[in-house]
């Protein structure tokens, strides 16, 4: 017999679509005849609108399904890239978003005693706009800063418009805590990150890169058609993750050792012989001097460092040599080569220079730049633009980033910022030492939150403006590049639930003319995705008819173009000499190592198939899966764990050097006895988030570090801790 | 008549739960009621370890004990083999509940009747594919006609040697799985 794992908390059903909006047991109760006739009594009035999903950075195309007038189901576009036809657990658990019952539904200002008070959005934007007139007036307009997340592309261009218009370069978006260190790498070595050929591909290694856990749908999709033609899939990661179910080997390395793997693999590739001479002729650049390097990293100085086999680093790298150009080592995302060690960037440059070696750069089954689809702008002759300020960012010694939100704490302390407004972020909680970070965020002369939820950072803010959901807004377009590049938008499924929230461009709308700068949005919505879609020929009804419309205009493979200063891979980076940096990746060690023989630990984090920030853990859907799959569990190697007296689902203190967390452990083989895991997501500090129940968050452990000199990303495995049975 | 089957190929499964949380979605249930289960599986002992996670829902069995357990004929097998629940005949005994190995069936806590994975049959009358099947990540599922010998169904489960779970409980499942 199989176990029972149902369980059921009341709470989960408290906060669950209180307005009574998903019925029990429509279906599946009654008999097929009394189903047929009590539907065809209710004459439902189906709805299906195309629009994009919000769980994560993918931005999945979906079709919602609208039953009178309530968000019933979602099924994936087959056009959009990173859906396919499909979506993920948190795309579909999100659906419930517009109905949950920690919405915020009204303007709210802080008073003097830490209480929010509701006001009206006039009282918002008058008081808001004067006191950006005023600090502006005060210190300068570079105090001011915005921070949104990356993908929200309407956050992301109303907010750097309107602090252009303020005068202030110091935009902001979450990628110093997720893929900055992957990007920097690879940006400054094969000049941008490219897709990945999944399913053409026949020999993959993915390195701290977890496609079943970080999830694209469409890439899932790939790599069960790439297994079945056959495909060898390596996951080298210190746990067996949910991929292991998918792929041909696992490779358990020590943490934060993947760059001496990767370094060693680039040895064996140059040494035998296994490598694509002539594409490193034709588009390398100081190939000599890397080969030169890479000699001292063998196998065997490898194993030393990674605990893993020579014999396997060489079975590896003659796999990918063999099957060059159809064979890759993925990017990453935010794993490995992501924002993880004090190592991170040089692993990801060392990744792209191996691509490099097996040629694979615009082969099939190799790694693919993407095409970019052609987006218009607004006529300024009608719509003034805003100059971009001249005044040097606040981050300016980062010379290779794009933007260091991680350096914010710092940059408040020093006073170098004064304001800043938040759009679908909560940087005070997802950056290390969140305690570190509201402290500063406390020293703030105005912080101004749009949010849907009270998080974290709305708790601290002095303005909290309400949005609406993604599922009752358009946004602006989208277009996303790739072998085909599409546009596609998001759009309003369904009528606003609380009359008194806002879309976030009418919001920066009313900002903006508050605060003296209105000449800058003198238009719609709608006003700017027709500028943007005019030069693909599209109209903007054809595109909401469609949601998501692929461009005819595929690439063509063959032949790569690198955008770099010397136009070549750079196995020698011109940039990160001139930045003052070693320009040939060398083995650097991470941060912290933890003393095994005093019984400290690596903590690690990664994604969870169906969670994605400490956001998702308000939805009843993705938490209950939390609860009875004991999602929120620390993982630790069993033999470690029954040598210290721990049992499965004992309480263990976990301290670092900052703070200590509370947690249950689950004892399995499958982890590195040098590290514990725990999924990213939990721990919530926000009053009002079901979420916050749930084991701790590993950011509340970190050390606010000294940030790593090329990407400013925030080294999140750079923590070491012990473990305390209570 | 179509006798409906499916197939679950673990080798293509990333144990996401997205066909959980849709098939909740597509037949309205609350958070709490799941009628697509994981069961995670490790074997071995570091560094030479292996995890399964297998999706287990109702197995729509030919010889279905819940369906004779049953003892008011609110279990039943409908058109094309699916096992059904019909409400309005249910006692709430959950005879059928302990009875089924596969422990498929959950409760409603309102109407306090047993409910479970009912291949989503309104929709597979229209020519829609179950729920499950069209989300599936990875392309896992495949849903078809277990007597049509043409069909992608029945193709996949000889070419893959795919099998039931728990064949020797003799129930007769018509969901099959290749690992
Ligand atoms: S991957 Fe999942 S959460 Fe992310 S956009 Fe797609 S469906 Fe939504
Ligand atoms: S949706 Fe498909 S891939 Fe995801 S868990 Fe279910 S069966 Fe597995």
């Amino acid at each position: 017999m199989l176990q029972e794992k149902i369980s059921r908390r009341t709470f989960l059903k408290a906060t669950a679509l209180a307005a009574g909006a998903l019925s029990v047991g429509a279906v599946g109760t009654f008999s097929f005849e009394t189903w047929k006739k009590a539907e065809a009594e209710k004459k439902d009035d189906i709805r299906v609108i195309p629009t994009l999903c919000t769980g994560c950075g993918n931005f999945c195309g979906l079709n919602v399904y609208v039953k009178n007038g309530r968000v019933w189901r979602a099924v994936g576009l087959p056009q959009h890239p990173k859906s396919k036809g499909k979506i993920c657990a948190r795309g579909h658990g999100l659906l419930a978003t517009p109905y949950l019952r920690q919405r915020l539904t009204q303007p709210l200002k802080r008073t003097e005693d830490g209480n929010f008070q509701p006001i009206s959005w006039e009282q918002a934007f008058r008081e808001i706009g004067e006191k950006l007139q005023e600090i502006r007036k005060k210190y300068g307009p570079g105090v001011i800063a915005h921070i949104s997340y990356a993908g929200q592309k309407t956050a992301v261009w109303y907010g750097q418009r309107l602090l252009w218009a303020l005068g202030s370069p110091n935009t902001f978006t979450h990628a110093a805590s997720c893929y900055a260190g992957r990007g920097v790498g690879f940006e400054h070595t094969v000049g941008g990150t490219p897709g990945t050929d999944i399913a053409n591909a026949r020999y993959m290694v993915y390195i701290g890169r977890n496609l079943a856990e970080g999830i694209t749908p469409g890439d899932v999709l790939e790599l069960a058609k790439a297994r079945e033609k056959g495909a060898q899939i390596v996951l080298v990661d210190p746990r067996v993750n949910n991929m292991y179910q998918m792929a041909t080997k696992w490779v358990p390395i020590r943490p934060g050792t993947d760059l001496a793997f990767v370094l060693a693999l680039a040895h064996v590739l140059i040494k035998e012989g296994l490598y694509d001479a002539a594409f490193v002729q034709e588009y390398g650049y100081g190939f000599e001097q890397f080969a030169q390097a890479v000699e001292k990293y063998t196998p065997q100085w490898a194993e030393e460092i990674t605990g893993v086999p020579a014999a396997t680093i060489q079975e590896v790298a003659r796999g990918l040599g063999k099957n060059k150009p159809r064979a890759f080592i993925h990017p990453g995302w935010h794993g490995a080569t992501g924002t993880q060690y004090a190592n991170s960037v040089d692993a990801a440059r060392a990744i792209a220079l191996v691509n490099a070696l097996l040629g694979n750069y615009q082969k099939e089954g190799g790694l693919i730049f993407g095409k970019t689809p052609p987006l218009g702008n607004l006529n300024p002759a009608k719509y003034p633009a805003p100059e971009k300020p001249a005044i040097p960012r606040v981050d300016s010694e980062w010379p290779l980033a794009h933007d260091v939100v991680t350096a914010v704490p710092d940059k408040i302390r020093d006073g170098a910022l004064k304001a800043i407004i938040v759009n679908r972020s909560n940087p005070v909680m997802h950056y290390n030492n969140p305690l570190y970070a509201r402290e500063a965020y406390k020293l703030l002369e105005l912080l101004v939150v749009v949010d849907i939820f009270m998080s974290e950072t709305a708790e601290l803010a002095h303005y909290v403006l309400p949005e609406v959901s993604y599922l009752e807004r358009d946004d602006l377009v989208e277009g996303v590049g790739g072998k085909k590049p599409i546009v596609a938008m998001r759009q309003q499924a369904i009528g606003k639930i609380h009359p008194e929230t806002k879309a976030s461009w009418e919001i920066y709308t009313g900002i903006a003319e508050a605060a003296g700068v209105g000449k800058y949005f003198n238009f719609t919505l709608d006003e700017v995705n027709q500028a943007m879609l005019a030069p693909t020929g599209l109209s903007l009804n054809e595109l909401k008819a469609k949601g998501t419309i692929v461009l005819n205009s595929p690439i063509v493979l063959g032949t790569p173009k690198f955008n770099t200063p010397t136009g070549k891979v750079e196995f020698y980076s011109t940039e990160f000499k001139a930045a003052g940096l070693d320009p040939i990746p060398n083995w650097k060690p991470p941060l912290v190592m933890p003393d095994v023989s005093k019984g400290e630990f690596r903590l690690i984090n990664g994604r969870q198939a169906y969670h994605s920030h400490t956001n998702t853990t308000r939805n009843p859907y993705l938490l209950v899966l939390t609860e009875d799959y004991h999602g929120d569990r620390l993982w630790i190697n069993r033999r470690v764990a029954e040598r210290m007296g721990l049992k499965e689902g004992d309480w263990v203190e976990v301290r670092s050097e900052v703070a200590t967390g509370r947690v249950q452990v689950h004892l399995t083989e499958a982890i590195h006895p040098e590290a514990v895991f725990i999924y990213a997501p939990y721990g919530s500090l926000a009053k009002n988030n079901p979420g916050r129940n749930f084991a701790f968050s590993f950011m509340t452990l970190l050390p606010y570090h000294k940030l790593d000199p090329a990407a400013g990303i925030a080294l999140t495995q750079e923590v070491i801790v012990t473990l305390r049975k209570i | 008549m179509a006798r409906y089957g499916m197939l679950i190929d673990l080798t293509k499964c990333a144990g996401c739960m997205a066909c959980t949380v849709s098939c909740q979605f597509q037949n309205e249930l609350p958070p709490e009621v799941h009628f697509i289960k994981f069961y995670q599986q490790e074997y071995g002992t570091f560094p030479d370890v292996s995890l399964v996670n297998i999706p287990v829902q109702c197995q729509h069995c030919e010889n279905p004990p819940c369906v004779y357990n049953c003892p008011t004929g609110a279990s039943y097998i409908a058109e094309g083999g699916v096992v059904l629940i019909d409400e309005s005949k249910c006692i709430g005994c959950k005879y059928c509940m302990t009875s089924c190995p596969y422990n498929a069936r959950v409760l409603n806590e309102e109407t306090h009747t047993p409910m479970k994975c009912i291949f989503c049959f309104d929709h597979i009358q229209e020519g829609e594919q179950p729920m499950c099947v069209q989300t599936c990540l990875g392309g896992a599922r495949v849903f078809g006609d277990l007597d049509d010998p043409e069909s992608e169904l029945n193709k996949q489960i000889n070419e893959k040697k795919a099998r039931p779970l728990r064949p020797d409980l003799g129930t007769k499942p018509k969901i099959f799985y290749v690992w």
